[in-house]
């Protein structure tokens, strides 16, 4: 089985040498036989798809028929481990999740290399690109993180187990998730270095990966908020985020990602940002990469990086290498990246764009720079000081204000300039429901909870909280004023009622109402990251009939008691949930302790509505008398964060799905061409 | 020989046969070409119009800013179709040098 597997990655990486050396010979060399040359090259490429999923599928049979020859399924595997969590072996470890990389990078590529006709030269520059990322990691692979090394001396009996954090159901869809999106953005970057090497005239390269990026950005995104409500559900501190080195380092590829996405409009639409759009998908690539060595080779400490190893300078070697082609191909090339036009006028569409981008790129920086400042303060100091959720927070909470009302204002400004009365007439109302939300958060009576009868003069916290809602309801009526603006035309042309035709109108232009549906969800998951000011918590010893009151809720310990299965041994409390003197739930609060891997998990209650979630955690017993510690935490708006985020999804889905074909009617424009009345982009 | 030796030559076969034996023409995609770049901005521009119609439509703008903006596209797009029609007229021409018997007449109103 092992020899089988090895086998499959050293012939993924002659493959994708070959791909690589002799593709880019094509390239380079111009005469007959190069099409055939070429040819061959990205035959390679779709062949190292096949050679890694071959490699992929010997570890996952293995891990499924207990093969503990395999050190990798030694280590994080054993005999009574559920069949996801086995399958979930594949990403737990480095070596798998070096190779769930490689698979993905080359399913990628594969599709890359398939739909090559749509531009054959820009198609097969970018196939080289992949390739050469593909080799790096099919080099670890086969020499720095061979996952098909084998146990020494006797073959155990059974395996370690898989450590008990990853044993949880988001931790089977959470890290291939996250892959797809970090592995994704290598294509928009492969596509990006080729449009500048090549010095592609137009703009036809962000076309062919506006869809990558869209897809890419989506995974990402979901990868993200499932790694939160892991967090949130399984590390039992009573938060969704703590500004973890891995958690920053979804995070950044995410910021610049969504910067890109933004840019790439004005590039489209007035050729403008060429060399900003360029350089910000090659930090966004440099980040993912960045990303993977920081949760994988142990450089920083986290709860979330479940590996550690010597692998750090392989990434650094090659964050390097990456750094100089990208810098040589745009010195080379520079010229070719003029902007067509200049900013007219800072009240535009265009320079909430650029501002919406520098402001993400100042959150990327101050992420980067609070993750890596343990090292920094290291290399100069001699020890590490880490920086905390503070640090995060008092730059990041402010930026993301702001980004909120561009979010609102962007929409609603006019490319290249907008006058006053235009300003007026679009933010009249929008406002004047902002402010009203705000006076109604603050008139409301305390004794609501949560987020009413806020006090914004008592804390910044408040302050920010209030912020963030009256902002949220800024965006929310500037999106609806959008739809139903919108909707209005069609209905006149059409004879729709409005509703139909606000439907009609996000099928005519589903980047644009997509995008808005996109930016509501994120007002909802602002909303909900705004209930944390208002966050409770207490902690209590509780024996049988003992009560604790959080909140409105009274919780009543019933009874605490213990299990043993083959898998862990867990002792659990039986917790009855009083509000306003009726009993509405029973919760069981629990803690694991998994007999493989010798470490012991939390499973959180959490009882979540709307309003609040009350989060229960058993803390352990009391070493004195014995009897079970219970953490309540109350976290105003917490499922708010959830909505938002399918919301955010399903306007990107909506946003990939083509336009449909508008009504053609010749508008009065003096040029030969008929112009449809449409939605525009 | 064991079976997974046996799958790893038979994988291997089946992959360079794969990647070596290729059909006797090949089909290739088309190269871009400056018009072909200015065909696309012209789309980009015409996609602007119709953007800033929709929006006078639903009435985020005033007249006289929907004016302005709509002279500036429509100039834009003016000087685009210039350079397309130039373009055009210069490939026509040389196809007919290569071959006469075509004659091509240029287009009627293609310069701007």
């Amino acid at each position: 089985m092992a020899q089988l597997g090895s086998f499959a990655l050293m012939l993924a990486l002659a493959l994708s040498a070959y791909s690589f050396v002799f593709g880019l010979v094509a390239l380079v060399q111009k005469g007959r036989g190069t099409e055939r040359l070429a040819e061959t090259a990205r035959r390679a490429g779709i062949a190292t798809f096949a050679a890694v999923l071959l490699a992929a599928l010997v570890l996952a049979v293995a891990a499924f028929q207990n093969d503990f020859s395999i050190a990798y399924i030694y280590h994080h595997t054993n005999r009574d481990l559920l069949w996801p969590y086995k399958l979930a072996a594949l990403w737990s470890g480095q070596e798998g999740s070096l190779l769930f990389w490689s698979l993905l990078l080359a399913a990628y590529g594969l599709v890359l290399r398939l739909r090559h006709k749509t531009d054959q030269r820009l198609f097969a520059h970018a196939s080289v690109v992949i390739a050469g990322i593909q080799i790096f990691f099919l080099l670890l692979l086969n020499f720095a993180a061979r996952p098909f090394g084998l146990m020494q001396g006797a073959m155990p009996t059974d395996g370690a187990g898989l450590n008990p954090l990853l044993q949880y159901p988001e931790m089977v869809i959470h890290p291939p998730m996250l892959y797809l999106g970090y592995v994704g953005f290598s294509v928009p970057f492969a596509f990006a270095l080729s449009a500048l090497v090549m010095r592609y005239p137009g703009e036809k390269w962000i076309h062919i990966t506006r869809r990558w990026t869209m897809v890419t950005w989506a995974f990402l995104t979901c990868g993200v908020f499932l790694g939160m409500h892991w967090a949130y559900a399984v590390l039992g501190w009573g938060g969704y985020w703590g500004w973890d080195p891995v958690e920053s380092a979804s995070l950044m590829p995410w910021l610049t990602g969504t910067a890109f996405l933004h840019s790439v409009m004005m590039q489209e639409k007035r050729g403008m940002l060429k060399t900003w759009n360029v350089w910000l998908i090659f930090i966004t690539f440099m980040l993912t990469i960045f990303g993977t060595d920081l949760t994988r080779s142990g450089m920083i400490n986290s709860v979330h990086a479940f590996a550690q190893s010597s692998i750090g300078g392989w990434f650094h070697s090659f964050l390097l290498i990456i750094f100089v082609v990208c810098l040589v191909a745009y010195l080379k090339n520079s010229s070719f990246l003029r902007s067509e036009h200049k900013l007219e006028s800072l009240v535009s569409r265009e320079a909430s764009f650029l501002f919406n981008n520098l402001l993400l790129l100042v959150a990327c920086f101050t992420v980067l720079w609070g993750t890596l400042f343990p090292i920094l303060s290291e290399w100069v100091q001699g020890h590490k000081i880490t920086v905390g959720a503070p640090f995060f927070n008092r730059v990041n909470v402010p930026i993301a204000l702001l980004l909120l009302l561009l979010t609102a204002v962007g929409p609603l400004l006019a490319w290249r300039r907008t006058s006053t009365e235009s300003i007026k007439r679009n933010f009249k109302w929008p406002a004047l429901f902002a402010v009203l939300a705000g006076v109604f958060l603050v008139a409301t009576p305390r004794s609501w909870g949560g987020p009413f009868g806020m006090r914004p003069w008592t804390d910044i916290s408040y302050f920010y909280s209030l912020m963030a809602v009256m902002l949220a309801v800024l965006v929310a009526a500037t999106v609806i004023s959008e739809f139903v603006r919108g909707g209005r035309v069609i209905s006149r042309h059409t004879g729709q009622n409005l509703l139909a035709s606000m439907v009609h109108l996000g099928h005519r232009n589903t980047r644009r109402y997509g995008g808005y549906i996109v930016h509501f969800g994120v007002i909802i998951v602002i909303i909900g990251f705004a209930g944390s000011a208002f966050n409770q918590d207490k902690e209590q010893e509780m024996t049988f009939g003992d009560q604790m009151t959080i909140g409105a809720y009274t919780l009543k310990c019933e009874s605490f008691t213990q299990d043993d299965n083959p898998n862990y041994a867990s002792e659990w409390a039986v917790m009855d949930v009083f509000k306003n003197g009726a009993q509405i739930a029973t919760v069981y609060p629990e803690r694991r302790f998994y007999k493989a891997s010798q470490q012991t998990s939390t499973i959180v209650a959490n009882r979540s509505t709307l309003k609040e979630d009350l989060y229960l955690v058993y803390e352990g017993q009391s070493q004195t008398t014995g009897h079970p510690i219970i953490k309540a935490h109350l976290n105003p708006l917490v499922m708010w964060i959830w909505i938002g985020a399918w919301i955010m999804l399903a306007g990107t889905i909506l946003a990939l799905v083509p336009n449909a074909v508008p009504v053609r009617a010749a508008a009065q424009v003096p040029v030969r061409d008929a112009v449809t009345v449409g939605a525009g982009d | 020989m064991t079976p997974a030796t046996l799958l790893c030559i038979l994988f291997t076969a089946g992959t360079l046969f794969y990647v070596f034996y290729l059909p006797g023409v090949l089909q290739l995609g088309p190269r871009k070409t400056r018009l072909a770049f200015l065909l696309e901005r012209k789309e980009a521009v015409y996609e602007n119009l119709r953007d800033l119609n929709f929006e006078y439509k639903a009435g985020k703008f005033p007249a006289a800013d929907y004016q302005a903006m709509k002279t500036s596209l429509e100039e834009e797009a003016a000087s685009l179709l210039a350079e397309i029609a130039k373009l055009e007229q210069a490939a026509q021409l040389a196809s007919s040098r290569v071959n006469p018997q075509t004659n091509p007449q240029p287009k009627k109103g293609a310069s701007i």
